[in-house]
C-alpha cells in the first residue's frame, strides 16, 4: 500500500520539488560522515562557486570585509566543532587559543621582521604547543568543569598579556602589523583578504573531512558517542581527545594569525569570554557533528552582529535575547532541524493519504 | 618589613571579600542541589541586587531598608522569569545548549541593566557608621562586620531550609535522584522554580550587602559570579559548608597576595586556584556528595 502511494503522480509535488531541491544545495546535510567516502558532489561544486563569484557580483568594501571576519571566525569554528561537535567536549577557552596565535604573529613580524609567511605556521605551532600544555591536566575532566577550566585559561591568559606590556604592549596591544604577504604578493584589499582567508578556510575543510575518514577521526566519533566503550574497544581517550583539542587549537591559532595580519592590530578586548561564547554558539547553532555547519553559522552570526550593531545601545539585549530563541527553537542547530521539518512537511501528505485509507 | 606590616590588615579585607564569594558560592549551590545546573547568570542577581537598590533609593526615593527589600524581591522575580523563560523550555537540552543559554541570560540582563540604569559605577551608602574603627593597628569598616552577619544568617537558613522542612528535602530528592523523586510525587520543575527563586534572593542579598564597600557597576557581576563558583568548587561542589570554606580561603588567598606579586594579577589567583583544585582534587575540600555520580 506504501509503494502505491509513492508510484503515483502527483501535481502538487511540483509545487515543492523544486524548492526542496533548492535549499537541498544550500542547507549542509547533517551526519554524512559514516555515509559514503568523500567525493565532490553537486553540493559542494555549489558552495565553491558562490564562495568564488559571491565578492564580484556583491562588490562592495563593507561586505568584503564582513565576509573577510566571518571567514576567520569559520576557521574558528571549524576547529571547535572537531572538539564539540565531533569529540562531543565543550570548551570556553578558545579565543584564548585565537589570541595566542594573533600575538606570535604580531610580536614575530612586527619586532623580528620575520614574514608572514613563516609566522603564521609558527602561529599555529605555538597555538597548538600552548594547547598540548593545557589540555594534559584539563581533559581529564567532563562537562560543565572541563568547560569551566577551560574558562579559567582564558581569563589567566587575559590577565597575563594585559600585565606584560614590555611583550604584548598590555592594554593597548600591538599595532601596525604588517599585511600577509606570500613572495611578494601583499593581500591589501579587503578583496585579496576574502580569497586568502577562504582559501585557507577551504583548505582546512579539506584536512577536517580527510581527518573525520581517518583511524583517528573513526576514534573520536566512538569517543563522542561513549567513552567507556571506546576505550573498552581499545581506543586511548585522553590521546584522541588531546589530539583533538591540540588540533582545534591549531587551527585557532591560524585564524589569530590571519586575524592579525589582516586587522594589522591585536588588542587583549578582542580575545575576551565574549568571542569564545560566539564560537561556540556558531558551532551549536550549525549543528553538532557536520562541517558545513559551523560555517554557515559563523557567517549568520557575523552578519546578525553586524545588522545588530545599527541600534547601538540596544543591540547587546537583543542579541541576548535571539540568542536564547535560536537555543530554545534550534537546540540541534538550524540546518539540521529545518531539513527535519521540511522531511516532515514533505511525508506529511503522504501520511494524510495513508491515515485515511486505514481509516476506510 | 613594609610587607609584614600590611598583612593584618589584607588578612581583614580578605575575609570581606571571603564572605562576600561564599554568599555568590551559595547561590550556585542552591540551584546545583536542585538540580545540578550551573546558573551563569548568577553573578548578574549579585549586580542587579545593588543596582536596583540604588535605583530604588535615588530615583523613586524610597527608605533604605523598603528599598532593599523591594530589590530583593525584584530580583527573586527575575530569578523566577529566569527558570520560566529559559531553563524550563530547555530541560530536555544538553548539557552545552543550557550552558550558552544561561550564558546568553548573563549578557541580556547586564546589558540591559546597563540600558535602564546607565553605564556609571554606583555605591550604596554604608548601613551604619561611615568610619571605620580601629582595632590595634587594624582598621575595620563596619559594613564587613554586616557582610559576615549577612553570610551567618544566609547559611543558617538554608541549613534549616535544606535539613529541617520537607521542601528543602524535596528539593535535594530532585537532584540526588530524578526519577525516584518523580515516582514519590515530587514535582522537579517545581523544585528547580522554587531553587532559582532562592538563589537569585541570596545573589541579590549578597548584592547590596556588598555594594557599600565597593562599587557596582553592569559588568561586575560575571567575575564575582565566576569567582563565587570557585569557591564552591574550591570548598566542595553542592555544600553549603563548602561554600562558605571556599569563599573564605579563596579572599584571603587572593587578598594576601597582593602583597607578594603585583596587584594585576590579582584576578589570575582565582583561576589558577580553579585550576590547580580541579587538577588535584575535582571534589573539593569538603569533598563533595555529586562529584562521584557519573553526570560530571
Amino acid at each position: 500500500m506504501v509503494d502505491q502511494v509513492h508510484k503515483e503522480f502527483r501535481k502538487r509535488d511540483l509545487l515543492y520539488s523544486g524548492a526542496l531541491w533548492l535549499l537541498s544545495l544550500i542547507i549542509p546535510d547533517p551526519q554524512l560522515h559514516y555515509r559514503r567516502e568523500y567525493q565532490l558532489r553537486r553540493r559542494d561544486l555549489f558552495y565553491l562557486l558562490t564562495i568564488l563569484l559571491l565578492p564580484l557580483i556583491w562588490n562592495d568594501a563593507h561586505f568584503h570585509h564582513l565576509m573577510v571576519l566571518a571567514g576567520i571566525h569559520g576557521i574558528l569554528a571549524l576547529g571547535l566543532t572537531l572538539f564539540l561537535g565531533y569529540a562531543g567536549q565543550i570548551s570556553l577557552g578558545h579565543a584564548a587559543f585565537f589570541g595566542i596565535g594573533s600575538y606570535t604573529t604580531a610580536i614575530l613580524t612586527t619586532r623580528y621582521d620575520i614574514s608572514s609567511f613563516l609566522a603564521f605556521w609558527a602561529s599555529g605551532l605555538t597555538a597548538s604547543f600552548f594547547a598540548y600544555l593545557i589540555g594534559r591536566p584539563i581533559l581529564k575532566l567532563k562537562g560543565y568543569f572541563l568547560a569551566l577550566a577551560t574558562l579559567g585559561f582564558g581569563e589567566i591568559f587575559l590577565v597575563l598579556v594585559r600585565e606584560s606590556p614590555h611583550l604584548t604592549g598590555g592594554v593597548i596591544g600591538i599595532f601596525d602589523i604588517p599585511f600577509f604577504s606570500i613572495a611578494g604578493f601583499i593581500f591589501d584589499t579587503y578583496l585579496r583578504q576574502y580569497y586568502l582567508i577562504w582559501g585557507v578556510l577551504i583548505g582546512l575543510v579539506l584536512f577536517s573531512k580527510n581527518l573525520i575518514r581517518s583511524k583517528m577521526g573513526r576514534a573520536f566519533l566512538a569517543v563522542a558517542a561513549s567513552e567507556d566503550g571506546a576505550s573498552a574497544v581499545g581506543i586511548d581517550v585522553n590521546g584522541i581527545k588531546l589530539g583533538v583539542f591540540v588540533m582545534g587549537a591549531a587551527f585557532a591559532g591560524l585564524a589569530g594569525s590571519l586575524f592579525a595580519s589582516v586587522m594589522s592590530t591585536a588588542n587583549p578586548d578582542i580575545f575576551s569570554l565574549n568571542l569564545s561564547v560566539l564560537i561556540v554558539m556558531m558551532v551549536i547553532l550549525g549543528g553538532m557533528g557536520n562541517l558545513y555547519g559551523p560555517i554557515a553559522g559563523a557567517v549568520f552570526l557575523t552578519w546578525l552582529i553586524d545588522g545588530l550593531s545599527r541600534y547601538q545601545e540596544y543591540s547587546l539585549p537583543i542579541y541576548g535575547v535571539i540568542l536564547i530563541l535560536l537555543l530554545i527553537f534550534f537546540p540541534d542547530g538550524i540546518g539540521t532541524r529545518l531539513r527535519v521539518r521540511l522531511i516532515y512537511l514533505i511525508s506529511y501528505w503522504g501520511r494524510k493519504r495513508r491515515r485515511e485509507k486505514v481509516e476506510l | 618589613m613594609d610587607t609584614w606590616n600590611i598583612i593584618p590588615q589584607l588578612l581583614i579585607s580578605g575575609i570581606t571579600f571571603g564572605a562576600i564569594y561564599a554568599l555568590v558560592g551559595l547561590g550556585f549551590v542552591t540551584i546545583a542541589r536542585a538540580s545540578q545546573i550551573i546558573n551563569f547568570a548568577q553573578g548578574e542577581f549579585v549586580m542587579l541586587g545593588g543596582m536596583v537598590t540604588f535605583f530604588l533609593l535615588k530615583t523613586i526615593p524610597l527608605p533604605y531598608p523598603l528599598a532593599a527589600l523591594s530589590a530583593i524581591l525584584i530580583v527573586v522575580l527575575i530569578g523566577f522569569l529566569l527558570h520560566l523563560l529559559v531553563i524550563y523550555p530547555l530541560r530536555k537540552a544538553t548539557l552545552p545548549i543550557l550552558l550558552m543559554a544561561t550564558l546568553g541570560a548573563s549578557l541580556f540582563l547586564s546589558s540591559s541593566s546597563a540600558l535602564l540604569f546607565g553605564t556609571l559605577p554606583k555605591a550604596l551608602p554604608p548601613f551604619s557608621g561611615s568610619g571605620p574603627f580601629e582595632i590595634g593597628k587594624v582598621s575595620v569598616s563596619p559594613q564587613s562586620l554586616w557582610v559576615l552577619v549577612a553570610t551567618l544568617l544566609v547559611l543558617l537558613s538554608l541549613y534549616l531550609l535544606s535539613h529541617r522542612t520537607l521542601l528543602g528535602k524535596a528539593m535535594e530528592a530532585s537532584s540526588t535522584d530524578a526519577l525516584g523523586a518523580d515516582l514519590s510525587g515530587i514535582s522537579r520543575h517545581l523544585m528547580i522554580f522554587l531553587a532559582f527563586g532562592v538563589s537569585a534572593g541570596i545573589g541579590s542579598i549578597a548584592g547590596i550587602f556588598i555594594t557599600p564597600i565597593f562599587y557596582v557597576s553592569y559588568h561586575s557581576g560575571t567575575l564575582i559570579g565566576l569567582k563565587g563558583f570557585i569557591a564552591a568548587v574550591l570548598g566542595g561542589w553542592g555544600k553549603h559548608g563548602g561554600a562558605i570554606l571556599g569563599g573564605f580561603v579563596l579572599g584571603v588567598t587572593e587578598s594576601l597576595s597582593v602583597a607578594f606579586i603585583p596587584s594585576g594579577y590579582k584576578d589570575a589567583i582565582a583561576f589558577i586556584i580553579l585550576l590547580l583544585i580541579l587538577y588535584l582534587r575535582p571534589k573539593g575540600i569538603l569533598g563533595s556528595p555529586f562529584i562521584d555520580s557519573r553526570r560530571w
